[in-house]
């Protein structure tokens, strides 16, 4: 097979002594940097970009793959250790893997989230390999109205997210959609809900709202007794998951692993929605739902999964049409250029080495990430026995100096003070904040795709039935949703059946 | 002491000074947009360049937001000792067009350092869309009109300044479809979802080359050495149609004399260096010659340019706030 | 009377009504196949409120007691003063002293938290902040600002 001679072609330009180091370097620094709270996987990037400039194109590709995933996975890291994502797809980790750790489960949370991301990442590289061009073809087919009603279709299974009132849940996710919606109207230029601040022009920060709403006020709830007594972890259980874990995270990895390679696919936001839809299905495929929420290894396992497999195959249409599908790429592309080679279809004949070079580099990226973090378990786990009175505020400033780094914007602190107010009466008043991060992140991109979708189609509302793809997502997003209200609805029957007898 | 006595008793108590050990530390330089993007990339690479006859690192700092207007007032508002300059795209010339309350005036708040780069724009369109040459697309397009779609990335982005030219040129109304950026651009037009857009050679290079979409006309005065197949919009009969993305280096007004005349022969050696000249030339972007990167030619450039945009971008009745 | 979920029919209809009016008002609205800016926006806040009205009148239909335990003032403010101190002083004083502050200020917050130790706390996170940030990835900010005459 072709594919099998190139991905040779490729770890031996990537297995060098040399260019290992370098990923070694990539993947540790792309973890500290990364696990630092408020600092998120774009901005961990961007900082640590100047770095590679100075390397030869390859090793500098190889060391930015290795950085990619340490910060994905030091992202990861702190959602479970304290609750603060820095990235929409870690909001879902947060959710289970934050009660593990609470629990004393930490050390099994890090473990399922280090394994199952590898066990992604290796499948995914495949994939990649083989199937790049293919798949580049399926992800053409996509046009805003697939698109729109493929994010139909996420808001739908988030639904099944919520572990409260369904109503409250909906409530959540719409407030979210249009938190989302804060910023210049790209259609028309009108500025909406900024207040008269050009801050918001550009909408607001994901990272200042992620850590305002889970983060801050998370704090806050830690900070309703005195300092003497606050304890975030009560006991520190085994550090490596049991035999038992490992058989339960199975199945969800190789779920997770399929859905986020499928999503990763689609540059126009179909990443986003990988980890959301995973654990999504696990829960819904559970057969013990209640435990969702309240620490279930598989809620962190799957998303865990999808997302680094999603993280793989957004590679993708950047490796075959040179296009970004999210601001890393975006990054990657512009040090590319920067070392002197045009992303783009070319780049696959005119560098070969480059190219099956940068694709195995993927796969020792997530290799090397296992090694190193797998000892260094015990390290964060030992973090969480700190002392609070020195933790939090060190969370603060260094989500501060974070949130600030974005975009050297002040503005955004103060929004990320707003939303840790905000955060904090919504917890006290049970609402969920993860449903509300999933519209804050959907909300452009619904509008955008059903605008666009409308414009292109000339006013034509039939454009989301005719077309065989959206119709398709349109009618399974229905069905999500009827799944979602028939226990309620099957619950309350028996209820008034009960009555009746 | 009021305001202006205490900046007027700095300005004298610091200058002096300033002026013949700069630059002494590091220089920040404000890219108004986000890392990773053309204008930054183009500001790594004469950061880098510049550093070298500076003798002091050029530090690139991204102040993203607003169509560039954040970074660019967060220059202009910074203290005028050429610790703090920008770079900016044509977007300098078309802001106070766009924005009815820019908080800044382009040809006041700032001294010109000197042009950097000029970019050509290409007109392109998916690849099975009917006509084969330019003037077959412009009639096309007559015929159509508001059937054909025209994708551009944002109020004020080079596509949408593009199209509006393009539109008024010809006289033409089409369907504009904006999007968030020039990536989903290109895939949707590779994916056939659109019919046409305008775009910088940079971002056009490789998939015309790939056959990926096709090419009718180059807006610069001659061929691109990457593109020796497209005619410019000269040799296709609409010569009026002429546009390029360049890009200028400022300094904060009231910036030192001679500050100012250091960074501009460092932006001219910058000009001339080997690494930059090559990776220019690899996105389709030429550097700006010795004369073209002064204060005198950038001030002409901006002024020339704002003249030009405002009755283009005021016909077509948009605002970015 | 169910006070919980009395006061997050408020939060809903607050945040739905004034997102809603100001999207009715302010904004074109268009109509479902020519949408304007403020369609979606309008559609999105008559949900909300709707939800809002559906939970406040299920709220006062039942009976549920509501013991909330609450952060002590003194906590919230100084939580949420730290980003914002930041915010005020990153660009004027510099990095060193906004973080200080910063992390002055957060680590008052706790309970019962002395002073004194709280400096002690303050000034360690600054240096960690200082070689990491700055010195380790080389952040672009300047260590004290002009507006200390540096």
């Amino acid at each position: 097979m072709d594919f099998i001679s190139n991905l040779a072609l490729g770890l031996s330009a990537a297995l060098t002594p040399y260019n290992i180091l370098f990923c070694f370097v990539g993947t540790l620094l792309g973890t500290l940097v990364g696990v630092l709270p408020g600092i998120g996987p774009t901005a961990t990037i961007a900082m640590l970009l100047p770095i590679t400039l100075s390397l030869s194109p390859e090793t500098s590709l190889i060391m930015l793959a290795g950085i990619y995933y340490g910060a994905q996975y030091g992202g990861s890291t702190t959602a479970i250790l304290i609750n603060l994502p820095g990235e929409s797809s870690s909001a879902v980790t947060a959710l289970d893997g934050y009660q593990m750790a609470r629990q004393g489960r930490a050390g099994p949370a890090l473990a399922a989230a280090a394994l199952s991301s590898f066990f992604a990442g290796t499948i995914a590289t495949v994939f990649v390999a083989a199937l790049a061009p293919p798949l580049t073809k399926i992800a053409l087919q996509f046009g805003s109205p697939e698109y729109f009603a493929l994010m139909v279709l996420g808001l739908a299974a988030s639904v099944v997210l919520a572990s409260g009132s369904v109503l409250k849940t909906i409530a959540m996710v719409s407030m979210g959609l249009i938190f989302g919606l804060v910023g210049t109207d790209i259609n028309t230029g009108a500025m909406r809900f900024t207040l008269g601040r050009a801050e918001l022009a550009d909408g607001l920060n994901f990272v200042a709202v992620a850590v305002g709403i889970f983060g801050i006020a998370e704090i806050l709830r830690n900070l309703e007794v005195t300092v003497q007594r606050i304890a975030v972890v009560k006991r520190v259980a085994g550090l490596w998951p049991s035999r038992e874990d490992l058989k339960t995270i199975f199945a969800p990895a190789c779920r997770g692993t399929a859905l986020g390679s499928a999503l990763g696919v689609l540059p126009g936001g179909g990443a986003i929605l990988a980890s959301f839809a995973s654990y999504a299905l696990e829960k819904k495929i559970s057969k013990t739902p209640e435990r969702f929420g309240k620490g279930a290894i598989e809620g962190v396992a799957g998303p865990e999964a999808a997302n680094n497999a999603g993280a793989q195959t957004s590679f993708i249409p950047m490796l075959t049409l040179g296009v970004p599908a999210n601001p890393v790429m975006a990054l990657m592309i512009g040090a590319m250029i920067i070392q002197g080679i045009v992303p783009g279809p070319q780049v696959a004949t005119s560098q070969p080495v480059l190219f099956w070079g940068l694709i195995a580099s993927m796969w020792i990226g997530n290799f090397l990430l296992v090694v190193l973090n797998l000892p260094l378990i015990g390290l964060w786990v030992r973090l969480l026995t700190v002392p609070y009175a020195v933790l939090f505020p060190a969370i603060l400033a260094f989500a501060s100096i974070g949130v600030y780094s974005v975009n050297s914007n002040t503005f955004d602190l103060y929004v990320m003070a707003a939303f840790g107010v905000f955060g904090y009466v919504l917890a006290k008043l049970e609402f969920e904040p993860a449903p509300m991060l999933l519209g804050f992140v959907l909300g452009p991109l619904l509008e955008e795709h059903l605008r666009r979708a409308m414009t292109i189609s000339h006013g034509d509302p039939m454009v989301f039935v005719n077309r065989p793809i959206s119709a398709t997502l349109l009618v399974v997003a229905m069905a999500v949703l009827a799944i979602a209200f028939i226990p309620d609805i099957a619950k309350r029957r028996k209820e008034v059946f009960v009555e009746e007898d | 002491m009021k305001p202006t006595l205490t900046i007027a008793a700095l300005a004298l108590s610091v200058t002096p000074v300033f002026a013949a050990d700069y630059p002494d530390r590091s220089i920040f330089m404000v890219v108004p947009y986000a890392a990773g993007g053309p204008t930054d990339t183009i500001a790594r690479l004469t950061a880098d360049a510049m550093s070298k006859s500076l003798g002091q690192q050029i530090v690139v700092e991204n102040v993203a937001g607003a169509g560039g207007t954040i970074g660019a007032r967060r220059v202009a508002d910074a203290d005028p000792d050429g610790y703090t300059i920008l770079v900016h795209h044509i977007g300098m010339a078309t802001a106070p067009a766009l924005y009815r309350q820019l908080p800044y005036k382009p040809l006041e708040a700032f001294e010109p350092i000197g042009l950097v780069s000029d970019a050509p724009m290409t007109v392109i369109s998916r690849s099975d869309l009917g006509p084969e040459t330019f003037e077959d697309l412009l009639a096309f397009i007559k015929e159509k009109g508001t059937n054909v779609t025209y994708a551009h990335a944002g109020l004020g982005a080079a596509s949408h300044l593009c199209g509006t030219l393009f539109m008024s040129t010809i006289g033409t109304r089409m369907t504009t479809v904006p999007y968030k950026g020039n990536g989903p651009i290109m895939t949707d037009l590779i994916g056939k979802q659109i019919d046409m857009t305008c775009d910088q050679a940079t971002n056009t290079v490789g998939p015309i080359t790939q056959n990926q979409v096709k090419a009718y006309a180059i807006t610069s005065e001659e061929r691109a050495e990457t593109l020796p197949d497209v005619r410019t919009t000269t040799e296709a009969g609409l010569p009026t149609f002429k546009l390029g993305v360049w890009h200028g280096v400022y300094a904060p007004k009231g910036t030192p004399k001679e500050v100012v005349e250091k960074l501009s022969s460092a932006l001219q050696a910058a000009m001339d260096d080997a690494t930059l000249k090559q990776r220019f030339a690899q996105i389709a972007t030429i550097p700006a010659t010795k004369e073209q990167a002064t204060p005198d030619a950038l001030h002409t450039k901006l002024d020339s340019e704002i003249k030009r945009w405002d009755p283009i971008i005021k016909a077509a009745g948009e605002f970015a706030d | 009377m169910d006070i919980k979920n009395l006061a997050a029919s408020l939060v809903l209809l607050v945040t739905g009504l004034s997102f809603g009016l100001t999207s009715f008002f302010g904004m074109d609205v268009g109509s479902a196949l020519r949408m304007g800016p403020g369609y979606f926006p309008l559609v999105l806040s008559i949900l909300i409120t709707g939800i809002g009205l559906a939970v406040g009148l299920k709220a006062v239909t039942v009976s549920v007691p509501f013991h909330p335990q609450y952060a002590p003032v003194r906590s919230i403010v100084a939580i949420i003063a730290a980003p914002i101190l930041f915010g005020m002083t990153i660009r004027g004083l510099g990095f060193v002293p906004a973080v200080l502050l910063t992390a002055i200020s957060a680590a008052m917050a706790a309970k019962g938290q002395r002073p004194h130790i709280a400096a002690v706390i303050a000034l360690a996170i600054t240096a960690f902040c200082l070689a990491v940030f700055y010195y380790g990835l080389g952040l672009p900010v300047r260590l004290f600002g002009p507006w200390i005459g540096v």
